[in-house]
């Protein structure tokens, strides 16, 4: 036994030594005068994340805590040179869970020179900071502007099909996108009555079969694309429940967006401003508030003028000029913004912030971010009054 | 609310007809280089300056040395999308960004 183990090891130690002194690596796939060819179809993992410091306060209290941690892959399926599918999981760490999100999955397909279509759930052109603007790495604050996010106006994706191209008119450029998707569904107050008549866009099935359409108008009037001037609606004739008093509710609204960034030598960087405007017409409705009077509930009706609107310009400045390689990567950012929801709802709110920003870049898709900002509210969620927020971030795109 | 939203529609339909009447009568399906005589009077802008102009509408640009060139093929198809850029952009933006990394 003990001779057969002695053999076994002679013959494999052996092996091993003749393999690694004779092997010229002549039988392997890659040398270094043959390098590998890439295959057609490609697969790449992008994304971003972020995580902060927060320090907000208002009349009543300051709360401090380190947030985010938030991680958005977003993976690239290239099929062929025309083909790709594209996804964007969103994992959140909020209220002591984590929270996943689909923020996007569509797959697109390119026609011809000047159309592309789209389908899946994608992330919708109105205006452009939902669609290009609001990642963590590429957004200029920690925070978004007033109008956007859970109880915003501005609709941010959607599941249906999409036509999107660009044209080069010889110098100017134009580009396009037109959709049609599930549309958004009117809440009722039946859940949430403090939050009846607002619309909810996330409607992964279609609630009453009537689709919305919508679509953007880009236009960059000069040679250099350092003008962006944009229109987008999106409308639907429904958005109540089917067979519901609601059914019959439509909803048109509206924005106009702004963009301006140019090297200017004479001001020694890059100046950078964004604008946006959003405007939400929902057809008026009859609601019922509950209220108790003496220790009965009591139901009453009432309606209000569903017109809300909100707003926000911003202006940064980096001094990509400057002799100092720490000023280099130093970007200088303010912002405001307003959100004006309707008079009589329960939800009515009329808000301003503004907010101050100093970036540094460690690099193009890496930032260090700190930020002022204080909002004026009169009304919403949390009643209204002064809230000032300290922030500090750190965003990173890969 | 309803004449809005059939104006709407109209306008949508129109807008669609009118980009597929014009991307599908194009004669053209690739984008050709410029001429020597366009070349030389620098008519066209090069892939280095459509990369300084169109990356930064949005975000920094990026630098050509952090991904290879199989990367940029799969990255310049989804920006191209995802930013709607033009053909002749990103088409000269890919080559740059290969050419410099």
């Amino acid at each position: 036994m003990k001779k057969l183990i002695i053999l076994i090891l002679i013959f494999g130690v052996g092996h091993t030594v003749y393999g690694q002194t004779y092997n010229n690596f002549d039988t392997d796939s890659t040398t270094t005068t043959e390098p590998f060819n890439p295959s057609k179809t490609q697969f790449m993992i992008r994304g971003y994340g972020h995580t902060g410091l927060n320090t907000m306060s208002n009349d009543d209290e300051t709360e401090s805590s380190y947030v985010g941690s938030a991680f958005a892959p977003i993976f690239l399926f290239k099929h062929s040179d025309k083909l790709l599918f594209e996804a964007e999981l969103e994992f959140v760490l909020e209220g002591n869970e984590l929270e996943v999100g689909l923020e996007y999955a569509d797959v697109m397909y390119v026609l011809n020179k000047n159309m592309t279509v789209r389908a899946g759930k994608f992330l919708l052109p109105f205006g452009t900071f939902m669609e290009r603007l609001h990642p963590a790495w590429i957004n200029r604050l920690p925070t978004t502007p007033l109008g956007y996010g859970h109880d915003g106006i501005a609709p941010s994706s959607g599941i249906g099909v999409e036509l999107r191209g660009a044209f080069d008119l010889g110098g100017p450029s134009l580009n396009y996108a037109v959709y049609s998707t599930n549309g958004p569904r009117l809440k009722d107050g039946s859940e949430e009555p403090e939050e009846a008549g607002m619309l909810m866009f996330q409607n992964f099935e279609d609630n009453n079969n009537s689709k919305a359409f919508g679509g953007r108008i880009g236009l960059l009037p000069f040679a250099d694309s350092s003008t962006e001037i944009g229109f987008s609606t999106y409308s639907t004739s429904k958005v109540g429940n089917r067979d519901s008093e609601y059914e019959n509710v439509g909803a048109f609204l509206y924005a106009l967006d702004f963009s301006f960034v140019k090297q200017i030598p004479a001001l020694g960087g890059f100046v950078d401003i964004k604008g946006q405007y959003n405007n939400s017409d929902i057809d008026d409705a009859t609601f019922i508030e509950i209220h108790e009077e003496d220790g009965e509930e009591e139901e009453e009706e009432y309606t209000f003028g569903n017109n809300s609107n909100s707003f926000y310009a911003q202006l940064s400045y980096r001094p990509t000029m400057a002799e100092s390689d720490f000023m280099k990567k130093l970007e200088f950012v303010g912002r405001y913004s307003n959100f004006n929801a309707p008079e009589g709802a329960e939800w009515e709110e009329q808000s301003e912030q503004y907010a101050f920003g100093l970036n540094y870049w460690l690099t193009w898709r890496s930032v260090i971010k700190i930020a002022y900002q204080t909002t004026d509210s009169v009304g919403g969620h949390d009643g209204g009054g002064i809230t000032n927020g300290f922030y500090i971030h750190w965003a990173i795109g890969f | 609310m309803k004449t809005i939203y059939k104006i709407f529609i109209a306008g949508i339909v129109l807008l669609f007809s009118g980009a597929v009447i014009v991307s599908c009568s194009s004669t053209k399906d690739k984008y050709t280089a410029v001429t020597d005589v366009e070349e030389e009077f620098k008519i066209e802008k090069s892939g280095a300056q459509m990369w300084g102009e169109a990356c930064n509408r949005c975000h920094l640009a990026p630098s050509p040395a952090d991904y290879n060139d199989t990367d940029w093929e799969t990255i310049s198809l989804h920006m191209r999308i995802r930013a709607n850029l033009t053909e002749k952009e990103i088409t000269k933006i890919e080559a740059f960004l290969k050419s410099a990394n």
